[in-house]
């Protein structure tokens, strides 16, 4: 229909468009690498380290943990031993080198000499290397050195459920990460596109050509057709957005990982990519959140004459938007209790909390009765909001009352 | 109200027909049980002043409001069909896509008419050539000077080759230059048969323009019909003459009032009076007549008869009020 296609092209081709879409996932990308890329700075000196181990145990420990980030070398412990590796300092040699002593075993502490301090990022890597060494010797006396490694490693724990649903021996920060995520970006796109509804509708309400337009058009049709184009674009930057983070971490990210092995943490970012199930939850979330929100904003687009009016008006509006996002922390510490069941059954906070809650394992019938009750939400709403639309689209000056409202939805 | 149209071939039957149609805004009655045949091929002119319905009208033609009671036919269909895709309407706020080209503005106008864009895209180029602005089809429309936009807005119009147009206040705000272009437009179509309807309190323009008229005041049809007939029926008695010699021979039976102009005086006959009877008896007095005509009433002698002074003087203010989508 040429509404929805003027409507799709008209914002596809603007400047917004194209901005918003390159610089969202840019910015986002900026926020992580910005640190990270100013910490590698100066890791572009290739010069290796020096391991003074005055312990003589600790060595093959910490060079084991820092030799895949840079080149480390041993030197043997003699009188002249620090007056040569100044010089060696002084002559550009090497990076800085790193004494371990007894202080370091009984208190993890060690003293690193350099030119200049070493990157955040080194910093991080030397320091965990230092520490982790000295722990796993100190414990190797106490117990089997395998066993403190695993210890080391972060542990591992079996989730064993009376239900017996999922034994999750996956780790579940990444689920729950990756929910809370989509409840923002949940929010954040229904807000936009909501937004953007009322922008467009209100642009054709004031300039006048609604009254051209709805000579021709049905005001349902129309209400419709923007709803649906703005809809696509939206889809559009989402689609594009995906397609971007999963190409960047299937290719993008094991070339930079290879290029800087210190990265590898990096690696566990794949992680994150939503599965095709949840992806296409995520999608109906947003598809039908999106029918909800956008006519609502619609209707108070159609009720308003000028952008601040609009502004006020849209409050009741965005509140019910901002409500589930501001309880979404606290639900998303007990996912299954009775505020985030309940809440998350209402059919406008659904798409920003259900979200989430499905990803940390919420019951399957919860999932659907929301999905249900919020499709018979949209069509209330779309009816209500019609027939706002269809009245309040022709109305100039002042905004209705309540009462008034209510009056045209009983009439028109 | 005339039927004269109706014992006539369907072909003729009338562009648009309104039987008995009645609005309301709340306790506010915008349109009184209307009845209006609107002949096909004609240029009919709806009067009257602002705040009488004119617009609620012409909104509930194009289907765009729904009557409260009563029943619209538009090109023999009734308003929810395609008929409404053969009809040109000009809103009294006349609107545009600011942010759209202009060629991509009136591509989408004809599309949601039913055209293919190739053939709006060719029809709207042969337009903005015939109005001098073809250089200007690949800029934004918000670019354009307030003129230009109201070209486009008439383009926008007739791109489709409507075989009605219904133009609200058409002439309102437009500069003395695209009064014209306008108004040459709509003559053009009505030679080729296109039945043109618009809405105006100007009661000289209408007068100009018109081949039919209906009169309404305060939401109630006050007369309609041709023109002409019109006139004629509302034909006051009055006689202008211009003469040279001395003026003894105005008093006479029949004559009620004489008012003297620049070049000489207006007469007003009694009812039924023949107005020859008064050009003999100048004659046979011996007065050279160098201006005889029996005087017809303008359209706003005509509307202030059927309702008085003060709505006609009305008619003359600007108002907003009927921009208000007929809010209460």
């Amino acid at each position: 229909m040429a509404v929805i296609r003027r409507e799709y092209l008209q914002r596809v081709r603007s400047k917004w468009f194209v901005f918003s879409t390159v610089a969202g996932p840019l910015f986002m990308i900026a926020i992580f690498a910005v640190p990270v890329l100013l910490g590698l700075r100066d890791d572009a000196d290739e010069r290796g380290i020096v391991i003074l181990d005055r312990t003589g145990v600790l060595y093959e420990s910490v060079a084991s943990r820092l030799g895949e980030a840079l080149e480390v070398e041993r030197v043997a412990v003699d009188e002249s031993v620090l007056s040569a590796l100044e010089d060696r300092l002084q002559s550009g040699n090497i990076a800085g080198f790193l004494v371990l002593d007894t202080g370091t075993l009984s208190a993890g502490r060690a003293v690193y000499r350099g030119l200049e301090t070493p990157s955040a990022l080194r910093r991080v890597l030397i320091r965990q290397a230092v520490v982790e060494s000295a722990l796993e010797v100190r414990l190797a006396d106490a117990s089997d050195a395998a066993g403190v490694r695993a210890l080391l490693d972060g542990g591992q724990v079996e989730y064993q459920s009376l239900l017996g649903e999922s034994s999750g021996e996956d780790d579940p920060t990444t689920a729950l990460a990756t929910g809370f995520a989509g409840g923002f970006l949940l929010y954040m796109t229904l807000l936009i596109y909501g937004i953007q509804v009322m922008r467009a509708v209100l642009e054709e309400k004031t300039t006048r050509i609604v009254e051209i337009v709805i000579s021709v058009v049905r005001p349902g049709q129309l209400m419709l057709g923007k709803i649906l184009g703005v809809g696509a674009v939206g889809l559009t930057q989402l689609g594009i957005w995906a397609v971007s983070v999963v190409l960047l971490l299937t290719f993008g990210l094991p070339s930079v990982v290879a290029a800087r092995p210190e990265l590898l943490e990096l690696q566990n970012a794949t992680e994150f990519i939503p599965r095709a199930g949840e992806l296409a939850l995520f999608l109906l979330f947003f598809v039908l959140g999106y029918f909800l929100y956008s006519s609502l904003y619609a209707a108070v687009a159609a009720m308003c004459s000028s952008d601040e009016e609009a502004q006020h008006t849209q409050m009741p509006v965005t509140i019910l938007l901002v409500v589930p996002m501001m309880v979404l922390l606290p639900i998303m510490e007990n996912p299954d209790g009775p505020l985030g069941t309940w809440l998350s059954l209402v059919p406008f906070f659904a798409p920003i909390l259900m979200f989430p809650r499905f990803m940390a394992g919420a019951p399957l019938w919860q999932v659907g009765l929301s999905l249900v009750l919020m499709v018979v939400a949209i069509v209330v709403v779309a009816w209500v909001a019609g027939r706002i639309y269809r009245v309040g689209i022709l109305m100039q000056g002042k905004r209705p009352t309540l009462p008034e409202i209510v009056r045209w939805v009983r009439q028109a | 109200m005339s039927h004269s149209s109706q014992s006539h071939a369907p072909a003729s039957d009338p562009a648009v027909l309104l039987d008995g149609v009645t609005k309301k805004f709340g306790a506010h009655l915008a349109v009184s049980d209307l009845v209006l045949e609107i002949p096909r091929g004609s240029i009919y002119g709806l009067l009257g002043p602002n705040g009488s319905g004119k617009t609620t009208t012409l909104r509930m033609i194009m289907g765009i409001l729904r009557p409260d009671r009563g029943s619209v036919t538009l090109l023999g269909e009734d308003t929810n069909g395609s008929a409404r895709r053969r009809v040109g309407y000009l809103p009294e706020e006349r609107g545009v896509y600011k942010r759209m080209k202009v060629i991509e503005h009136l591509e989408f106008l004809g599309e949601i008419r039913g055209m293919t864009r190739p053939i709006a895209r060719q029809r709207a180029m042969t337009w903005l050539e015939r109005l001098g602005l073809a250089e200007w089809a690949g800029k934004k429309v918000e670019d354009l000077s307030k003129g230009m936009q109201q070209k486009v807005q008439f383009i926008g119009t007739v791109l489709h080759d409507p075989e009605l147009l219904i133009l609200d206040e058409p002439f309102s705000g437009l500069d003395p230059i695209n009064q014209d272009v306008l108004e040459e437009i709509v003559r053009d179509f009505h030679t080729r048969g296109t039945t043109v309807v618009f809405s105006t309190h100007l009661m000289d323009q209408a007068e100009r323009l018109c081949e039919s008229v209906c009169l309404i005041s305060k939401a109630e049809k006050v007369l309609d019909g041709n023109l002409m007939e019109i006139k004629r029926r509302e034909r006051s008695g009055a006689v202008a003459l211009d003469y040279e010699g001395d003026d003894e021979w105005l008093d006479g039976s029949g004559v009620e009032a004489v008012e003297r102009t620049s070049s000489g005086v207006r007469v007003r006959l009694r009812d039924g009076e023949d107005p020859q009877v008064l050009l003999q008896r100048a004659m046979s007095a011996g007065v050279t007549i160098r201006r005889f005509e029996i005087v017809e009433p303008t359209l706003h002698e005509v509307f202030v008869r059927h309702v008085g002074e003060a709505a006609a003087a009305e008619a003359g203010l600007p108002s907003g009020y009927e921009g208000m989508g007929g809010a209460a």
